[in-house]
């Protein structure tokens, strides 16, 4: 119990400064939000009262702590550019993303797990060689251009899915094949090499010298150990996922936190932009203490 | 502690996921295997490509011949024409230089600058260990592409803007290993020896503690190239690449996927080079770490 | 003797054969109902802010259209015609014009449009604290009089020759008053207007849908029908990919899509199950503008070298694939006053004379074939935030190919909208594109008239002569008079090298066959009001 709760005091840190160190960059760098937000053609005057209604003329600490002070009641300010509140224009683009996140996760672990354990198993042997390089194959490609082969392929030539879109189920196929593909391509390897040093263990010897089938073997034993570092690759793809989601979400034309991001960044919009980040760093620390708390399940000694 | 095989996993090293290495210093791969020798020709006619383009291009990379706009392989453009009438096996060989000098710049500035935080984690002292650990942690939670995306819109579209932005965001993982290797070094007889007899701490680093790190380091570097190549392709996909003379393989990519109904081989080609080389150096990695660790060294003996 | 594969096949296609010959011709009835799904080339900029007073943004004032009407409508020999202003009259001096209103015209939200509504969105876009984008489009509007319910006053100052057409602008759309007093600031996420259809509701960045508007019964004139429009909704996607435009196009996920690339426009139009309509956008050209305030570009002669080494025709050629006509005037050929007839190959390329001119200057061939003079080398540096839009960013490769031959050195400086607009301010670069859409000469004022310019517009033009006939223009009501004055700026427009137009853009759209009766109107603005699915 303890355990949890110095774990999230850890996350939350992290996630703090995340936001801080966001915070510090977009300050720094070049353009003024309060002649962006004011356009073309308006008035010196003009300009400093929305600089003043903006806020974005105070010293660097008064900014920061006011942000601060916001989001501690729950508050991520208000888009410069479009006046909208950042949380309610972050939460329409946010599900889709994470829509996207997660279930290119699931299908990661799905094809990841399967194919490293057949791989493993069969380790030394043509179909060991074959899944290798198919893997090889597709963490080695740019994730846009196996998008871009999937669409012309399903969408255009055989038509069997849409091309674009985030309403439907259908159209959610073709952007998590490509995000979870990839992934799962980099999470077989890690199984595959992880089961197989477990199958080596001396253990593993034992138990089938007692008897046990190889499937028992297998599933009760050699999985739960070898599944340790397994998840915490899951915990940093979990994060690449999400930086991949950006570049799918605008080749197929998909709602996302990505897009407004770049746009964001560009005019200085800066509360979407920590807003986005934000949204980020929860999500990778989210996972991350899902992460080690399932340690805790998989192997019941582990304390720190 | 796992009690059944009483190895310690250290789950925040996954990224690592190498705990121990050898003890003696830096190895160097003994011959090269058949599965080594293709990657390695692969790599080597790249930089060859990189170094002197004008021996093996049949034309110059800025020739635009506007009659021959989007021309299909031909006995006169090997590889066909882009949308501007050049070459396009001119460009991919032209464009090896940009890639991999992204690829080589950004795992260099990371990778030093990476490399510097994490020694001066693993000597300075439990404070500053902490302290470097959680900024790097913060750093990490922030996904890749998005941190980059920020760094690059903000700063503009430009080859040093590009690198820049990919080899900061990829600094934590650089610096979690080598604080991980100077810590499992420093604590060796060895190096509590040469202390003892008086050596100064800066020669005890540089003689004893830094050569035990260059094994880990050069594999992560290896792959890390291939993951700086990517990360740029997906920037230069999201239009914050450079507009250049000599455009690297990422940009011709996002530039050609508009064509790929007319004109496959500029969609298609550019990426294509994108994944033999990054495949190759993820061979080569792979094939440096299953020599160099010797955990996975069993795993070699049933046919990696 | 054929395999049973061989021989499916033939029946199959067989059957195709006698059934496409036999096939129904398409129906000409429209029927009402359905959605329209239009994928729209929004280039990237993901937020929509539906405020039609406030964006100068092509894209946008394409929804615009559908949402809200206009007091007049623009006619294909660039007249005006009635639309909800029923008719209208000229005071003498012509600084007034009384517009006489349709009647029975109501907004989305219930409240009436009528003589007080005009003068509210008039006062609104003249006000200086709005700062809307709209404010040069009214010239020197001096308020509005409510002469009656349905009959308004618009006063000037001075004679304002562009008024008409502007008026038929989406940028001049009629907006509910009440609305905007309502939402304020965030009127741009609830747009209402009197269009064809009405605003149901956004996800930002992504898609905008519409819906019909059942009261509506004041098309403009020359519409296919009066009454509501037959379209149940209508739903605008923003695709700003090209070649994902074009893919949810061919595998029928949407119904439209706009600005086909010019390498899909061939395939689309040999394919029966597709259609193509495109019409040129009534548009100050797109264009390069030296930055005249900086050496060496405020030397006539430096800006001619860099003109003559310019071979305009085979860069549109080459980048459009011969599906845009090149540019020779600044104003496109159908604006009124627009002079691409006198201006057609009214100069050639002639990089001879261009290297003639700058050795003559002092700019001497240096290393890399660069000129340089007194040490410092003929560096252009090319401002751009826009990205590829419009191929405009591969225009510009060629350009330098083209330069560098001469001894330019020219680099692209790739912004984000805020530095961008601070380098444009503060005048750090060398050379800019840009184009504006407009049905009226007087754009050209907007641009090259010093007088309440903004800093960061793309053209630091100062020249009298030029700035008297953009004058002149504005108030010279007299077609011919006026015709005359504009002709004189642009011929020095380019005389000068103060702009250099490249390409007519020809706004496309792409329909699958199910649609029928969306057009582009005379702006190179879709229309919808008369369009119709035949699967509703």
């Amino acid at each position: 119990m303890a355990y949890l709760l110095r774990r999230i005091a850890g996350a939350a840190l992290v996630v703090f400064g995340a936001t801080s160190m966001v915070f510090l960059i977009l300050y720094w760098l070049p353009g003024d939000p309060a002649t962006l937000v004011a356009g073309e053609g308006a008035t010196a005057e003009t300009i400093a009262r929305i600089r003043a209604h903006l806020g974005t003329g105070r010293p660097l600490w008064d900014q920061y702590m006011s942000y601060l002070d916001n989001l501690a009641h729950g508050d991520l300010g208000t888009s410069f550019a479009t006046g909208e509140p950042v949380l309610h224009r972050l939460w329409a683009q946010a599900m889709p993303t994470l829509d996207l996140t997660l279930l290119a996760c699931v299908v990661a672990i799905v094809v990841g797990v399967v194919m490293g354990v057949v791989s493993a198993v069969h380790r030394g042997r043509w179909l060991d060689h074959a899944i290798q390089a198919a893997l090889l194959l597709f963490t080695s490609m740019p994730s846009f251009w196996l998008g871009i082969l999937l669409i012309m392929v399903f969408a255009v030539t055989l038509r069997w899915l849409p091309a674009i879109g985030n309403g439907s189920l259908a159209q959610l196929v073709l952007p998590v094949a490509c995000l979870g593909l990839i992934a799962a391509g980099k999470l077989a390897r890690m199984v595959r090499n992880s089961v197989i040093e477990v199958l080596d263990e001396p253990f593993v010897t034992t138990l089938r010298a007692k008897g046990l089938t190889e499937r028992s073997v297998l599933f009760r034993h050699v999985l739960r150990n070898a599944l340790i570092p397994v998840v915490t690759l899951l915990g940093i793809l979990a994060g690449e996922l999400l930086s991949g989601a950006v570049v799918t979400e605008t080749l197929f034309a998909r709602q996302g936190v990505g897009r407004i991001l770049v746009e964001a960044v560009g005019v200085k919009d800066i509360p979407v932009v920590q807003g986005v980040i934000l949204f980020a760093a929860v999500f990778y620390v989210l996972i991350n203490l899902l992460v080690d708390l399932s340690y805790v399940v998989i192997d019941r000694r582990v304390r720190v | 502690m796992n009690a059944i095989t009483g190895r310690t996993t250290q789950p925040h090293d996954a990224a690592a996921s190498v705990p121990e290495w050898p003890t003696s210093r830096l190895r160097v791969p003994k011959l090269p295997r058949p599965v080594i020798a293709a990657p390695v020709l692969v790599i080597a006619l790249m930089l060859l490509c990189a170094i002197v383009p004008g021996w093996l291009a049949p034309f110059d990379p800025t020739d635009m011949d506007g009659d021959a706009v989007l021309q299909a392989p031909s006995a006169a453009h090997l590889l066909g024409t882009d949308n501007f009438g050049r070459d396009l096996f001119t460009l991919l060989i032209y464009g090896a230089r940009e890639s991999l000098l992204l690829g080589a710049c950004a795992v260099v500035l990371g990778g030093v600058a990476g490399g510097l935080i994490g020694l001066v984690a693993g000597t300075g002292g439990r404070a500053v260990d902490m302290v470097l650990m959680r900024l790097m942690d913060i750093w990490m939670s922030v996904p890749d592409i998005l941190l980059a995306i920020v760094i690059a819109a903000s700063l503009g579209a430009s080859t040093t803007n590009t690198i820049l932005a990919v080899g900061v965001v990829t600094i934590p993982r650089y610096a979690r290993v080598m604080r991980a290797q100077v810590i499992a070094t420093r604590s060796r007889s060895f190096v509590e020896a040469s202390r003892q007899v008086g050596s100064s701490p800066v020669s005890v680093v540089l003689r004893h503690i830094l050569p035990h790190t260059l094994s880990p380091m050069l594999v992560m570097v290896t792959l890390g190239v291939a993951n700086a190549i990517l990360i740029g392709a997906s920037l230069s996909f999201i239009g914050l690449g450079v507009v250049d003379d000599r455009p690297d393989w990422g940009f011709l990519l996002s530039q050609g996927r508009s064509y790929l109904g007319v004109a496959w081989w500029f969609a298609t080609l550019p990426g294509l080079a994108i994944t033999a080389l990054v495949v190759s150096i993820n061979m080569l990695g792979d094939a440096l770490r299953n020599r160099l660790d010797p955990r996975l060294r069993g795993a070699r003996q049933s046919g990696t | 003797m054929p395999t049973r594969r061989e021989f499916a096949a033939l029946i199959a296609g067989g059957t195709l054969a006698v059934s496409r010959a036999f096939a129904a011709p398409p129906a000409t009835t429209p029927k009402p109902g359905g959605e329209l799904v239009f994928a729209l080339d929004g280039a990237a900029v993901v937020t929509f802010l539906l405020d039609p007073h406030n964006s100068g943004f092509a894209p946008h004032n394409r929804v615009f259209r559908s949402i809200f009407d206009s007091l007049v409508v623009l006619r294909p020999d660039q007249s005006v015609g009635p639309w909800l202003a029923q008719s209208w009259q000229v005071a003498p001096d012509q600084k007034s014009y009384t517009f006489q209103l349709r009647r029975g015209v109501t907004f989305h939200d219930g409240t009436p449009f009528d003589a007080a509504s005009v003068k509210a969105n008039l006062d609104r876009i003249s006000d200086p604290k709005n700062a809307l984008v709209a404010l040069p489009d009214i010239g020197p509007y001096a308020g509005a009089d409510v002469l009656a319910p349905d009959t308004v006053r618009i006063n000037l100052s001075e004679p304002f020759a562009p008024l008409l057409r502007n008026l038929s602008k989406t940028t001049l759309g009629i907006v509910s008053p009440a609305a905007v007093a309502k939402y304020g600031a965030t009127f741009g996420q609830n747009p209402v207007g009197t269009g064809p259809f009405r605003f149901v509701s956004l996800i930002q960045g992504t898609e905008i849908r519409l819906a019909r508007n059942e009261d509506y019964q004041w098309a403009p004139d020359g519409a296919s029908h009066q009454g509501p429009a037959y379209l149940e909704r209508l739903t605008f996607k923003n695709v700003p990919e090209e070649a994902t435009r074009v893919a949810a196009l061919q595998s029928r996920q949407v119904h439209a899509a706009d600005t086909i690339p010019p390498q899909a426009l061939a395939a689309l139009r040999a394919d029966p199950t597709f259609r193509v309509l495109d019409k040129e956008l009534l548009n100050n050209n797109y264009a390069l503008y030296p930055n005249i305030a900086r050496a060496p570009w405020n030397d006539e002669q430096i800006r001619l070298a860099l003109r003559l080494s310019l071979d305009i025709d085979t860069i549109v050629r080459v980048i459009y694939l011969g599906t845009l006509p090149r540019a020779w005037a600044p104003l496109s050929p159908s604006i009124f006053a627009s002079a691409e007839h006198d201006l057609a190959k009214s100069w050639k390329p002639d990089p001879k004379r261009a290297a003639d001119i700058l050795q003559a200057n002092g700019w001497l061939p240096g290393a890399s074939g660069i000129r340089e003079k007194d040490g410092k080398r003929l560096t252009i540096s090319f401002i751009d935030t826009q990205g590829n839009r419009e191929k405009r960013l591969d225009v510009i490769q060629l350009v330098r190919r083209q330069l560098a031959k001469t001894g330019f050195d020219l680099s692209i400086d790739s912004q984000p909208a805020g530095t961008y607009v601070a380098k444009m301010s503060n005048g750090e670069y060398d050379l800019a594109g840009a184009s504006q859409f407009a049905p009226d000469p007087d754009v050209l004022r907007r641009l090259h008239l010093p007088d309440g310019r903004d800093k960061s517009s793309v053209s630091k033009v100062d020249d009298p002569e030029i700035s008297q006939w953009l004058r002149d223009g504005m108030r010279e009501n007299e077609p011919e008079a006026r015709a005359e004055l504009y002709h004189k700026v642009q011929a020095k427009l380019i005389d000068k090298t103060y702009a250099l137009p490249i390409y007519v853009l020809q706004y496309n759209i792409g329909t699958t066959d199910a649609v029928s009766g969306v057009t582009i109107d005379t702006h190179g603005f879709p229309q919808f009001h008369g369009a119709w699915l035949a699967t509703a």
